[in-house]
C-alpha cells in the first residue's frame, strides 16, 4: 500500500485542482481459480491485482483515473490530468486524515491460506465423482473453485481513512445431459463472504444432485407453447426478476439520470400490497454483504418497497446528492479500475403468508419456473428478459411435465402490481451482476411467488 | 519495469530454473474517456493498464499465474506461483509451439493509427456536447440521455516464450455512443447508435445523435403481436450477434468435451448451400486480425463452412495435440485467463439482396433490430427463446412496430433455414461479418 503522505499529497492537489472533493482507492486482490473440465484439473491460474483509483469531483461532475503504478510523482500528474478539463480555484484544503477502524461483521473461520491446494483439487474431483453418480446420462461435468481476497484502502478529503477486506469464495458446477434429444445443461454456485469454512461445510452431494437432476429433467422435457400465461417463480435465484427488473432501475445512477420508471415515485404505490423488497448489505457472510462500501461508508439494511410502496433508492455520493435522498452504504465497483456507483447487495423479496402448494393449486394452467437461467435489463425503459433453466407445465393446480426453452419478458413496472401470492420460503443465491462499475457479487432472493400474468416465450 | 524488459527478466529467471517451456503473454492498455449529460462533461475516465501472465508447462502440465506489478520480485512470484500451479494440474500434453518462421511486420494489418493518440480531450468533447445537442433538437419526444460518451482506447500485446518467439501487436480505436429514451404517451423506448472507428472522422463521430433517436421514435408505441409462425429478417447488427452466441460449437476443445452439437460432422452438410463461413486473421483493419495467435502459432485463414458443408474446426495446441494434428492459430488468451479457443474475424460471405430487398422477400415478416439479452440462448443446446424488438413488414413496408415477443427455435436448425443474405455487413470496426438473412422456421410468441 501507499504510504500516508503520498495519499495526502494527491487529495490535497485534487483540491488545489479546483476539486470539491477528493477520493483515493487503493486495491491490492490475491485470486485463484481452479478448474476441473472432462474429468481433469484443467486449468489453476492465480495472480494479484493491483492499482490505485484516483476520484475528483466538481459539483456532481466526477472524474476518474487509475493506474497500477505507485510512483507518486505519476500520481500526482495523473490527478492534474483529471482536473484539467474542470481546473477552477483550489479554495478548500483536505480535513486531516483519520483512520478509522472497521468493525468486522462477517468472520473467516478458516483461513484459506492454510488450506493447501491439493485439498481444493480433491475437492473438485469428488464433486465431478458425485455428479457422474447420477446415470450415465451425464456427459459432462465442470467445477471450478474460485477464491479472491480484496484488500483494499479508501481515503477522501473529508478526512476518511479506512482499509477493509473482502475475503470470497465460491463453487460452481456445471452438469451437462443427454437421453438422445441434445444436451441440456443445470448448473449451481454458491458463495460466500468469508473464508475456507464455507467449502468444508457446502453439502456436495446436494449441489450435485441439484445439477445433476436440473440437467436430466431438461434433457427429457419438450418445448413450451409460448403466450401469456401465470408464472410460479420458484424460491433463491428466482429473485433474479426483482433484481432486473426493480432493483437496477432503483439505483440513483438510474434515477439521477431519469432513465427509470420510478423516478419521483418515493412514497408511492409502485407494487402489490403483498410486497416487501429488501437491499441488506449487513447479513454475516453472506455473498454480497460488505463492512464498508468502496466509497468507505458503514453497509446498511435498505429497505426498497414496504407493502408495495416505494421506501428508498439505492444511492451512492454522487447519486444521493443529485437525488437528494441519503446515502445507503451501496457504492460499489469490481476494482480500482471503476469509479464506484450505487450497486445491489443483497436484494430480496420478503417472505410472504402463503405456502407453495397453494401457489401452485391456484394456477389452472401455467408456468412453474423452478430455477431461473440469467437475465437483463433495459433501467430505462423496464424491459427485462429473463431464461428458465428448469421448468414445468402446472396444469389443473398440479406441477405436471418438464419444459425447455422457456423465457420470461416483460417490463418491471408492469409486473410488481402482478405479484399476488407470496410464500415463506424465502432463499437467497450467489449470482454475479455486471453494470457500469463492473462485475460485482450480488445476492439474489425470494419466496416462491406467482405472477398473474407474463409473457413467456417458447414454441 | 517495462513490458519488454519484464518479458526477459520472467524468461531469464524460467532459464535460470532450468524451465524449457515459458511463455509470458504482457496487455497494456490506455483510454480516455468522456461522458456527456446536459451540456456538460459529466465523467472522464483516464487509464492505464498493465497485467504480465505466465504459462509454465511442465511435463505436459500447465500452470498459469499473473500479476498486474511489473517489479522484480513481483515477477519472481509470478513465476513461483505458475510452477506450483503446474505440479498440480492434471496432464493435458501440451507442447509450447517452436517459433514461427517468416511473421509478416504486424504493421501490415493497419490495426493502429499514430494519428488517434492526439485526438484531444477539448475535440473528444466538443463532438460529445454536438451529439447531445443534435439529439435534443431532432425531436421532443426524447426524454432525457442517460448514455452518450465519447472515447478513443489503445491497446497493446507482447507474447515472450522461452522458445525465441517475440510478437508485439497494437491497435487503437475511437468510439462515440448514445443512448437516447424516448417517451410519447405510455410508451417508452431506448434508441441506441454508435460510431468506432480508426479512422477519426469528425463529421461521421458526432452524426450519431439524430440516429439514435430515430432508432428510438421508430419503436415508439409498439405492440406485441399472436402467436404464430412467420419469416424472421435479422438486420446486420442482429445477425452477428446470433451467430456469435452460438459459434462455440465450432470450437475442437467444444466438440471434444461433448457439448458442441457439431461433433462428428465433419463434411456434412449442416447449412443452406447459401452458408460459406471462414475465419480470415488477415483483414486489414479489423478488429480480430493478427498474424499470430495467444500461443504464439502463425493464423491461417480457415474454411468452417463451404457451401453448407462443414469443413473445419477451430484448434488451440492443446485441443490439435488431442487428435494429433497441428494448431489451426486459434488460441485466445488475455494475460488473467487460461488458454480458449476463438475466431479471429469470423465471415459469413454475403448474398446478393440488399436489406430493402431482402424484406421485400415474403409477403409478411418480421424484421428484428434489437435481441434483448442472451440467457435464453443456450450454446451447448442450440436452442433459442429470445425477447426481439422491431417491426412487422408487410410487401417490406414497415406495418407498425413490434415488441413484447420472444422468438424461439434452434441455431443449428435454422443454418439450413436461411432463405436468403443481404449484400451489408455492419459497418464499423468489429470482428464478426454476418450480413442480415432472411429466417424460415421460427416462433413467435406474444
Amino acid at each position: 500500500m501507499l504510504v500516508d503522505q503520498t495519499i495526502a499529497k494527491v487529495l490535497e492537489h485534487g483540491l488545489h485542482q479546483g476539486a470539491d472533493f477528493a477520493e483515493v482507492f487503493i486495491e491490492d486482490s490475491v485470486s485463484r481459480s481452479l478448474d476441473l473440465l472432462d474429468r481433469k484439473i484443467d486449468q489453476i491460474n492465480s495472480g494479484n491485482s493491483y492499482g490505485i483509483g484516483i476520484r475528483l469531483l466538481f459539483g456532481h461532475e466526477s472524474c476518474y483515473g487509475y493506474s497500477s503504478d505507485p510512483d507518486p510523482a505519476g500520481l500526482l500528474q495523473l490527478t492534474e490530468n483529471l482536473a484539467r478539463s474542470k481546473r477552477g480555484e483550489g479554495r478548500v484544503t483536505p480535513k486531516d486524515l483519520r483512520r478509522a477502524p472497521v468493525n468486522d461483521q462477517h468472520r473467516i473461520r478458516l483461513s484459506p491460506e492454510k488450506v493447501g491446494k491439493m485439498d481444493r483439487v480433491e475437492l473438485l474431483r469428488s464433486l465431478d465423482q458425485l455428479t457422474r453418480s447420477h446415470g450415465e446420462a451425464i456427459r459432462q461435468v465442470s467445477a471450478s473453485i474460485l477464491e479472491k481476497k480484496r484488500s483494499m484502502l479508501i481515503a477522501n478529503s473529508e478526512g476518511l481513512f479506512r482499509e477493509d477486506s473482502r475475503q470470497y469464495m465460491r463453487v460452481r458446477l456445471s452438469a451437462i445431459a443427454d437421453t438422445g434429444d441434445g444436451p441440456q445443461g443445470g448448473a449451481e454456485s454458491p458463495g460466500v463472504l468469508g473464508g475456507y469454512e464455507f467449502l468444508e461445510e457446502v453439502d456436495l452431494e446436494k449441489l450435485a444432485r441439484e445439477a445433476a437432476e436440473t440437467a436430466l429433467r431438461m434433457a427429457g422435457a419438450g418445448y413450451i407453447d409460448g403466450g401469456v400465461m401465470p408464472v410460479v417463480m420458484g424460491n433463491g435465484f428466482g429473485g433474479v426478476i426483482f433484481h432486473e427488473a426493480c432493483g437496477h432501475p432503483l439505483e440513483t445512477e438510474a434515477i439521477r439520470k431519469n432513465a427509470s420508471p420510478f423516478t419521483g415515485k418515493l412514497g408511492q404505490s409502485i407494487a402489490s400490497p403483498v410486497l416487501t423488497a429488501v437491499d441488506d448489505g449487513t447479513i454475516a457472510n453472506a455473498w454480497g454483504s460488505l463492512n464498508i462500501d468502496d466509497e468507505g461508508n458503514e453497509a446498511q439494511r435498505t429497505v426498497l418497497i414496504k407493502d408495495g410502496v416505494l421506501q428508498q433508492y439505492l444511492s451512492d455520493r454522487v447519486g444521493a446528492a443529485q437525488v437528494g435522498v441519503p446515502q445507503t452504504g451501496s457504492s460499489r465497483r469490481e476494482s480500482y479500475k471503476y469509479a464506484p456507483v450505487s450497486r445491489m447487495r443483497n436484494t430480496y423479496i420478503d417472505k410472504g403468508p402463503d405456502k407453495i402448494e397453494d401457489i401452485i393449486r391456484s394456477v389452472d394452467h401455467g408456468l412453474y419456473a423452478k430455477k431461473l437461467g440469467g437475465g437483463s435489463v433495459d433501467p430505462g425503459t423496464g424491459e427485462f428478459n429473463f431464461a428458465v433453466q428448469e421448468g414445468y407445465i402446472i396444469r389443473k393446480g398440479k406441477v405436471a411435465e418438464p419444459v425447455r426453452g422457456a423465457t420470461l419478458i416483460g417490463k418491471g413496472y408492469e409486473v410488481l402490481p402482478k405479484i399476488s401470492m407470496i410464500a415463506d420460503d424465502l432463499k437467497l443465491a450467489a449470482g454475479i451482476c455486471g453494470a457500469s462499475s463492473g462485475m460485482v457479487p450480488t445476492t439474489v432472493g425470494q419466496p416462491t411467488l406467482k405472477i398473474d400474468s407474463i409473457l413467456v416465450g417458447g414454441r | 519495469m517495462q513490458p519488454e524488459a519484464a518479458i526477459e527478466h520472467v524468461l531469464g529467471l524460467a532459464r535460470q530454473s532450468g524451465l524449457a517451456e515459458v511463455d509470458v503473454l504482457v496487455e497494456r492498455g490506455e483510454s480516455l474517456g468522456l461522458k456527456i449529460r446536459d451540456a456538460k462533461v459529466e465523467k472522464v475516465d483516464q487509464s492505464t493498464s498493465l497485467g504480465l501472465g505466465v504459462r509454465v508447462l511442465l511435463d505436459g502440465r500447465t500452470g498459469l499465474a499473473y500479476t498486474e506489478r511489473l517489479e522484480a520480485s513481483a515477477l519472481r512470484r509470478v513465476l513461483d506461483e505458475a510452477l506450483e500451479n503446474a505440479e498440480l494440474q492434471d496432464q493435458l500434453e501440451v507442447n509450447l509451439p517452436d517459433p514461427a518462421e517468416d511473421v509478416p511486420a504486424a504493421e501490415a494489418l493497419q490495426l493502429y493509427n499514430p494519428e488517434l493518440e492526439q485526438l484531444s480531450f477539448e475535440e473528444l468533447a466538443e463532438v460529445g456536447l454536438e451529439i447531445e445537442a443534435t439529439a435534443k433538437q431532432t425531436d421532443q419526444r426524447v426524454f432525457t440521455l442517460p448514455y452518450l460518451g465519447v472515447s478513443r482506447e489503445s491497446g497493446e500485446w507482447i507474447l515472450g516464450t522461452s522458445k525465441g518467439t517475440h510478437y508485439r501487436q497494437r491497435a487503437n480505436s475511437a468510439t462515440t455512443y448514445c443512448g437516447a429514451l424516448l417517451q410519447e404517451g405510455e410508451s417508452r423506448k431506448t434508441g441506441f447508435w454508435f460510431w468506432q472507428m480508426r479512422d477519426w472522422n469528425r463529421a461521421a463521430a458526432a452524426a450519431i445523435g439524430p440516429k439514435a433517436v430515430k432508432e428510438g421514435t421508430s419503436l415508439l408505441g409498439a405492440k406485441s403481436i399472436q402467436n404464430c409462425k412467420m419469416p424472421v429478417i435479422l438486420d446486420e447488427y442482429c445477425a452477428p450477434q446470433l451467430l456469435g452466441m452460438f459459434f462455440r460449437a465450432f470450437h475442437a476443445d467444444a466438440a471434444q468435451k461433448g457439448t458442441s452439437r457439431l461433433v462428428g460432422r465433419l463434411g456434412e452438410k449442416i447449412a443452406g448451400e447459401n452458408v460459406t463461413l471462414y475465419d480470415d486473421p488477415h483483414i486489414p483493419g479489423a478488429r480480430g486480425s493478427s498474424h499470430l495467435d495467444s500461443e504464439g502459432v502463425l493464423t491461417q485463414k480457415l474454411s468452417l463452412v463451404e457451401q453448407g458443408v462443414f469443413e473445419n474446426f477451430l484448434y488451440h495446441v492443446e485441443s490439435a495435440s488431442k487428435e494429433q494434428r497441428t494448431s489451426t492459430g486459434h488460441a485466445r488468451r488475455s494475460y488473467n485467463s487460461g488458454i480458449g479457443t476463438g475466431s479471429h474475424n469470423l465471415v459469413m460471405e454475403k448474398g446478393s439482396y440488399s436489406l430493402e430487398e431482402l424484406c421485400q422477400q415474403p409477403e409478411r415478416a418480421l424484421l428484428v433490430t434489437s435481441l434483448e439479452g442472451a440467457a435464453g440462448c443456450n450454446s451447448i443446446s442450440g436452442d433459442i427463446s429470445i425477447g426481439v424488438q422491431g417491426f412487422l413488414l408487410e410487401k417490406g413496408e414497415r406495418v407498425k412496430p413490434v415488441d413484447s415477443i420472444t422468438v424461439a427455435g434452434n441455431f443449428f436448425d435454422l443454418l439450413s433455414q436461411i432463405q436468403g443474405l443481404g449484400n451489408c455487413y455492419q459497418p464499423y470496426l468489429s470482428k464478426v461479418f454476418v450480413p442480415p438473412m432472411l429466417l424460415d422456421g421460427l416462433a413467435i410468441s406474444g
